[in-house]
């Protein structure tokens, strides 16, 4: 039985965590992680299906799950367990949010180099299980990068361990690998120890505007081979607007020094691209921090019912670009790239997202990347692929799921080819 | 000679399977004479050794495969094995009784320079791909200590880190994919040169299993650009609690070093009698500090850390005058632990992490044990991630030494976990320290990971009697190990 002070049952709360049009009969909200493993446990001894959730900011990420009887929501789970600045490592429970972590880190100066969208209402927790990225992730990595230890409650209800709080370390199985990205279909996350940086000294954010996404790409290609103190390099342009302005923003970040330097030497090479400087301001200005955040969010906030992801090869984004910018001949929309990453995130309002769907899919393949896809109107549901192609370990990731989560009590069909 | 040599438990390798095995990688690729079988007794890790009944050597993935795919067949387990550089007896021929070794996969199948990647085979020795791609202006960043003999696929399979981790991160950072060979033969690519996850993150998982999920025959990896600027600093302390405390106020001004590195005066006195690099030998201890960066902003943050020191008790700070000093500082600190024999018939190198703050402690520790044991104790180590490695110097051929040396190292680990810390950093479970590991995991731990390699190898047959204690028979495991060392 989940005790009464855990579950809500009531219709709000409950269609608050609904996906993709499916309401969950109950949401249970454990205050720690005993509670958490109990209300596994009672979920799993019923033959029930339970997806985790965070705050559920970015519940809209993957398939829809094949059964839902619980929403399993760990945002009261929101404790700092231990921060040694000293020692540049943090252990908080999964709930905590990525707002209240930066706030925490800021104090002593550091910070960490992961902003996916919206922080206010991403948990740590779901900062991991969908591994999200953010605009620093060429330079920074990723949240696999970051994580040195994780708590976890298995299918069974059970407690595990893995990792530790130390920044280097080999004992056992590495797996905070298996559990980020695994979109809760494997375990529930309650706690991760993470590395954290110290924060630049100085943080610069620089903005060129140039003839087009072709012109922007260039310039974002050699930014990514220049000498420069990089945080992060984005292009930010239009879908099916050809002859429109391409922005490319860059954050740069180190000492005083080197960010100036950088800075002239950004200068330069944008002359060489025929990059016009149209924005220069330390990135904590109010300008420059709107600036950045509508990077930051774009993937969650742009307009569009139609969001896809297109990871690649950096060389080959460039012509992606292109490709992908021109599909479905007169569709609006936004875009924005990474070309150090080698990224594109296209936001779109498309007529026939099926047939969209479909030339996008074509468009990837024919450079090799892959299609994610972030939005759709939910009636595509029972028919959209949101990764593709499938990898080749495909059924080793079947075997996976079966080995931890043999009655499908975690979200399952939620994940990659509808594990 | 005090090791344990473990025979009994080997499997029998069928002598049809043998003839197969010999079929698949012609003459050249077997090694099946007693003489040249001792070579593969043990890795860097000596006290236990177990002489194969089979080396083969293929040269290809479908070598590789068609060699597991024989040995699933026949049910004998085996043993993957690089350049046997491994420091925890990860590759111990027991109680598998075949090592399928990788030293004939040397080709780099692909550099994509614009992308920044490569893709080499797996018996690419780590110093070789940054050899490869220098001229371009990139590395591949992990450098264990070994990496003139070591290799790509020993290194996947440790985890191996090296001195510039502390910026850079251990070969896990760097490793997007995987080609390997599943214990039944089956070969399966995980992930590839994009950087992004696709599905479940197994290159994560496979990176440090030891070679208990299968043989690792390719991997694609990430090249960084090579730094445009690098100091190298070499600071002198008349005691390590000053070094230490230097260490600490490095980190704490938010300076990120590429490497941090300590060693004390047992060490520094040997490696000084073997390189003549010219440290003082009546230093307490010495930090190597290397920033690198943007060459604008390196003279102000060495300058910084200089004052550090100094104020923190420093009575010297060099700085390497160019390259060729900068390259006899490091060869002299990545050859420290050959240096060590000079000190000493025989020494048994830990390896275990302590957070940051908690370094003075460990080795107040470590002194203690070594005081306690009546053992010379010697540090080198990765002061940056609080990763230490003490050298317990001790003579084989003593019996009451070489146990009082096993136990000051149990001793040492137990300690580092009550700080915080963790059992290895670096070197792997291996068989060394499958008792310890249970200082770290409870049983609900290790049985997930029981679970996540029976995905890959639901037999065994992938380096059985590696990290984890068999259960049921640890206890008898333990006895005769202890017996074996007095």
């Amino acid at each position: 039985m989940i005790p009464g002070n855990v579950a809500v049952d009531d219709v709000a709360t409950r269609a608050r965590y609904a996906l993709a049009g499916v309401v969950p009969s109950l949401v249970a909200r454990p205050g720690d992680a005993c509670e958490l493993a109990a209300v596994v446990a009672s979920v799993a001894a019923r033959g029930g299906s339970l997806v985790p959730l965070g705050r559920g900011a970015h519940r809209g990420l993957g398939h829809p799950p094949e059964r839902y009887d619980l929403a399993l929501v760990t945002d009261r789970l929101a404790t700092i367990r231990d921060y040694t600045p000293a020692d540049m490592t943090v252990t908080v429970d999964a709930g905590v949010t990525l707002a209240d972590l930066a706030t925490l880190l800021a104090r002593e100066g550091q910070w960490l180099p992961i902003e996916p969208p919206l922080p206010a209402e991403t948990t740590v927790g779901g900062l991991l299980a969908a591994d999200l990225v953010g605009p620093l992730a060429a330079t920074q990595g990723r949240a696999r990068d970051y994580v040195i230890g994780l708590a976890v409650v298995t299918a069974t209800g059970t407690p595990a361990r893995a990792g530790g709080r130390v920044v280097k370390n080999v004992a056992g199985y590495d797996l905070m690998k298996l559990f980020i990205g695994s979109l809760g279909t494997l375990a529930v996350l309650t706690e991760a120890t993470l590395k954290v940086r110290p924060m630049p000294e100085e943080q610069r954010c620089l903005g060129f505007a140039t003839s087009g996404l072709a012109a922007a790409f260039a310039f974002g290609a050699a930014i990514g081979a220049a000498r420069l103190e990089l945080l992060a390099a984005t292009v930010v342009g239009a879908v099916g607007d050809e002859g429109g302005e391409a922005t490319v923003v860059v954050r740069l970040g180190g000492t005083q020094t080197d960010v100036a330097v950088s800075c002239a030497r950004l200068v330069e090479l944008a002359a060489r691209y025929d990059a016009t400087l149209v924005f220069d301001a330390d990135h904590a200005t109010p300008a420059a921090a709107a600036r950045l955040a509508v990077i930051r969010d774009f993937s969650a906030c742009a307009d569009g019912d139609l969001v896809v992801r297109v990871p690649a090869l950096p060389s080959r984004l460039p012509s992606l670009a292109a490709d992908a910018c021109r599909v479905g001949g007169t569709l609006r929309g936004a875009c924005q790239g990474d070309p150090l990453r080698g990224v594109l995130t296209l936001a779109l309002a498309a007529a026939t997202p099926e047939a969209t769907l479909a030339a996008l899919a074509r468009i990837a393949d024919a450079h090799g990347a892959r299609l994610v896809v972030e939005r759709w109107p939910i009636a595509l549901a029972p028919t959209v692929e949101v990764w593709r192609p499938l990898p080749p370990a495909l059924p080793l990731m079947r075997r996976m799921k079966a080995a931890l989560d043999p009655a499908g009590t975690f979200a399952t069909g939620r994940f990659i080819g509808r594990i | 000679m005090w090791y344990r040599r473990a025979v009994s438990t080997s499997i029998a390798l069928p002598s049809a399977l043998a003839r197969e095995l010999g079929a698949i990688v012609g003459a050249e690729g077997v090694v099946s004479a007693p003489a040249a079988l001792a070579v593969y007794e043990c890795d860097g890790y000596t006290l236990e050794r177990a002489v194969p009944q089979l080396v083969v050597l293929p040269r290809s993935t479908a070598e590789v495969a068609a060699v597991v795919r024989a040995a699933w067949r026949a049910g004998v387990p085996f043993v993957p094995r690089g350049a046997g550089t491994g420091l925890s007896g990860g590759c111990l021929a027991a109680p598998a009784p075949l090592v399928v070794c990788t030293s004939r996969m040397r080709s780099i199948r692909a550099v994509d320079l614009p992308n920044r990647r490569v893709i080499t085979e797996a018996g690419v020795v780590n110093a070789e791909v940054t050899r490869v791609v220098r001229p371009a202006g990139l590395q591949y960043v992990p450098d264990p200590s070994s990496q003139n003999a070591c290799t790509i696929g020993g290194n996947i399979a440790e985890n191996s880190g090296g001195p510039h981790t502390l910026k850079y991160g251990v070969t896990t950072n760097h490793v997007l994919g995987v080609e390997m060979v599943l214990p039944d033969g089956e070969v399966v690519t995980l992930g590839d040169a994009i950087d992004d996850g696709l599905g479940y993150d197994l290159t994560g998982v496979v990176c440090g299993a030891e070679g208990t999920m299968g043989i690792v025959t390719a991997a694609t990896l990430r090249l960084v650009s090579l730094p445009e600027g690098v100091t190298t600093m070499l600071a002198i302390f008349a005691t390590v609690a000053e070094a230490t405390a230097t260490v600490s106020a490095i980190i704490a001004a938010g300076i990120v070093p590429a490497a941090l590195e300590m060693m004390d005066r047992t060490i520094v006195a040997a490696v000084e009698a073997a390189y003549r690099f010219g440290f003082p030998t009546d230093a307490g201890a010495v930090l190597i500090i290397e920033i690198d960066g943007a060459a604008a902003g390196l003279a102000a943050t060495a300058a910084c850390i200089e004052a550090l020191c100094r104020t923190h008790g420093a009575e010297d700070v060099r700085r390497a005058a160019d390259e060729a000093e900068r390259a006899a500082l490091w060869k002299s600190r990545k050859r420290a632990f050959g240096a060590v024999g000079r000190l000493s018939p025989s020494y048994c190198t830990q390896d275990g992490v302590v957070p940051r703050t908690r370094l003075p402690e460990i080795l107040a520790r470590i002194e203690s044990a070594g005081a306690r044991h009546r053992l010379r104790i010697g540090n080198v180590f990765h002061a940056g991630d609080g990763n230490i490695h003490p050298i317990v110097l001790y003579d084989e051929r003593d019996v009451d030494e070489a146990a009082r040396a096993l136990a000051a190292g149990r001793e040492i680990l137990a300690a580092c976990v009550e700080l915080g810390g963790s059992v290895t950093g670096e070197h792997g479970i291996g068989v060394e320290k499958m008792q310890e590991l249970g200082l770290s995991f409870g049983p609900d731990d290790l049985a997930l990971m029981q679970r996540v390699r029976a995905v890959f190898d639901p037999e065994g047959r992938a380096n059985p009697g590696k990290i984890f204690p068999t259960p049921g028979i640890c206890v008898e495991q333990r006895a005769p190990r202890r017996q074996a060392a007095l």
